[in-house]
């Protein structure tokens, strides 16, 4: 796994290149007006016609962010059902520096649903819940 | 007044983190029985807590982002479970030792039973947590807790021999005291993990974002750590030296905050004890503002949730859900009956083994010029950083083992 020799050398792209593991895992996302949103749980990747045989020119993509219980399944392995899956596609990503800046609002995602139902459920029927503290 | 304010945040984190109910039992007993022989150890431990809360403090400032979140970026989702797992735990026992000191606090001023104050501090805690701003929260509790000064006044007001204390700071091991080199050992981690706990790191590095302290503001940060962490640290001195001139010699054991209290009111009499007193509730009230939000921002900052006081609840909801939910753990811990100022010393010895997770990754993104730009460390620090975390390794490793054989200090 650490034998780099092992590996081709990447062809070279235009743009930045980011390393997957360090750049995008366990990252931080925020949405357009600096909320945070969730953590990169993990990756989704296409998946190529032939995984034995990989076709250079048509590399698989990432194709959604993944939050949710998949760390769960992650960190203790295991497989996660399909419904259980909570997406954030990696079309409405438009910076992934430090942090990974979305295009949406949090609360048009379904990552943040935790967020809200506590929030409705819990949290807005405290007194006091929906005012700035003094 | 204005100068004074900005280094509240810094002044909080030392009350509240250093002189916690851990710290004022801890301290006492180790004055009672090694007299001021463990000196060095706070000294150590306030150095290694200045580097690493301005570590820090400067990366919340550049980059925005707070110890947690760094944590998990750097040591990736595995380690950092771990890390929040052990860290989290500790808080609650920290929590639960900070709600029973306020009670404990309390029946000193009122001799009411602290089991019917274990509610009513829960609840003014989470009442404070729920609706006072970020700023009154500090600069109140941080003022008071500077009450405890009258530790050092009381000092001077014993007429101690100041020789003879000097040559307990001085000569190693003491030749006061015939307890075994492992106690000695013991006590000395424990005073480590007390200056170094992590759940100050986390809410200074929070309280920084809160404050929404930019690459502007590093010398406030860095005045904020040079004043506040020597003050928490001189505090603790003279409360263990209170403790070695007035129990020591009389072979008093220090068994609750009564005898800790005990050489303020045979300097200052009635007065100096109210004053006393006050300063226990100010600094455990402190702290258990601290560990509450500490509970919030280590678990919001590891899943990426919207987390701070500078929101609405409403806004947001999961990191006040955790707050409470933490509140009432504590609670249902201190109901089982157990001895607050017991539980505090077992989790100052088990944050010492949790330590090196919290402070290397602060140590290499404080490195890192994608969160840093030309605020990243330069040499000196990184060599005491260094420094300090093969201490904090060893203290870590060898926490265990002499709980073990010491029967947690016996």
């Amino acid at each position: 796994m650490n034998d780099r020799r092992a590996l081709p050398a990447p062809p070279p792209v235009a743009g930045r290149v980011l390393d997957a593991g360090l750049d995008l895992l366990d990252r931080q996302i925020l949405d357009p007006d600096g909320v945070p949103v969730s953590t990169v749980d993990d990756l989704e990747l296409t998946t190529p016609d032939d995984p034995a045989h990989l076709d250079p020119e048509h590399p698989p993509v990432i194709s959604a962010l993944l939050t949710g219980p998949i760390l769960l399944t992650r960190v203790f392995g295991g497989r996660l059902p399909d419904s259980r899956f909570i997406r954030i596609p990696w079309k409405v990503v438009t910076d992934p520096g430090v942090v990974l800046s979305v295009g949406v609002h949090a609360d048009s995602l379904d990552a943040s649903w935790t967020e809200r139902w506590m929030r409705d459920h819990v949290i807005a029927r405290i007194p006091g819940g929906r005012h700035d503290p003094e | 007044m204005k100068a004074l304010f900005a280094v509240a945040l810094g002044v909080l984190t030392a009350i509240g983190g250093f002189v916690d109910i851990g710290d004022l039992v801890t301290s006492s007993v180790v004055g009672s029985r090694f007299g001021l022989t463990l000196t060095w150890v706070v000294i150590v431990g306030v150095i290694g807590i200045c580097l690493f809360a301005q570590m820090s403090g400067r990366v919340a400032a550049v980059s925005g982002r707070a110890t947690f979140e760094i944590i998990r970026e750097r040591l990736g989702a595995r380690m950092a479970l771990a890390n929040l797992s052990a860290s989290f735990l500790i808080n609650l026992l920290t929590l639960a030792a900070e709600v029973g000191g306020i009670a404990l606090a309390m029946q000193l001023a009122s001799s009411i039973s602290p089991d019917l104050w274990f509610p009513v501090a829960a609840f003014a805690v989470w009442l404070v947590v729920w609706r006072v701003k970020f700023s009154i929260l500090e600069n109140v509790t941080g003022m008071l807790g500077l009450a405890l000064v009258v530790f050092a006044v009381a000092l001077f007001a014993l007429h101690p021999d100041w020789m003879s204390l000097g040559s307990q700071v001085l000569l190693q091991p003491s030749p006061h005291t015939d307890e075994s080199s492992a106690t000695y050992w013991y006590y000395a981690i424990a005073l480590f993990g007390a200056a170094m706990t992590p759940y100050e790191v986390f809410f200074f590095s929070s309280g920084a974002i809160e404050e929404k302290w930019k690459p502007k503001d590093l010398t406030q940060s860095r005045i904020n750590v040079l004043v506040g962490f020597p003050l928490g640290g001189l505090l603790t001195l003279s409360i263990a030296a209170c403790a070695a001139v007035v129990l020591l010699p009389k072979g008093i054991a220090v068994q609750s905050l009564f005898e800790t209290a005990l050489p303020v009111a045979q300097a200052l009499g009635k007065i100096g004890l109210i004053v006393a007193i006050l300063g226990f509730v100010a600094a455990t009230f402190g702290a258990a503002l601290e560990v509450t939000l500490s509970s919030g921002y280590t678990l919001a900052q590891f899943f990426g949730w919207p987390w701070g006081k500078f929101r609405k609840p409403a806004s947001a909801s999961r990191f006040h859900v955790v707050m409470i939910v933490s509140l009432l753990a504590a609670l249902g811990i201190l109901f089982t009956g157990v001895d607050p100022v017991q539980v505090t010393e077992f989790s100052v010895v088990f944050s010492a083994i949790a330590l090196p997770l919290t402070y290397l990754p602060i140590l290499i993104v404080a490195n890192d010029p994608k969160y840093m730009g030309d605020k990243a460390n330069g040499k000196v620090t990184n060599f005491f950083g260094l420094i300090y975390l093969g201490v904090i390794l060893v203290a870590s490793v060898a926490a265990i083992p002499l709980m073990i054989v010491t029967g947690a200090g016996a």
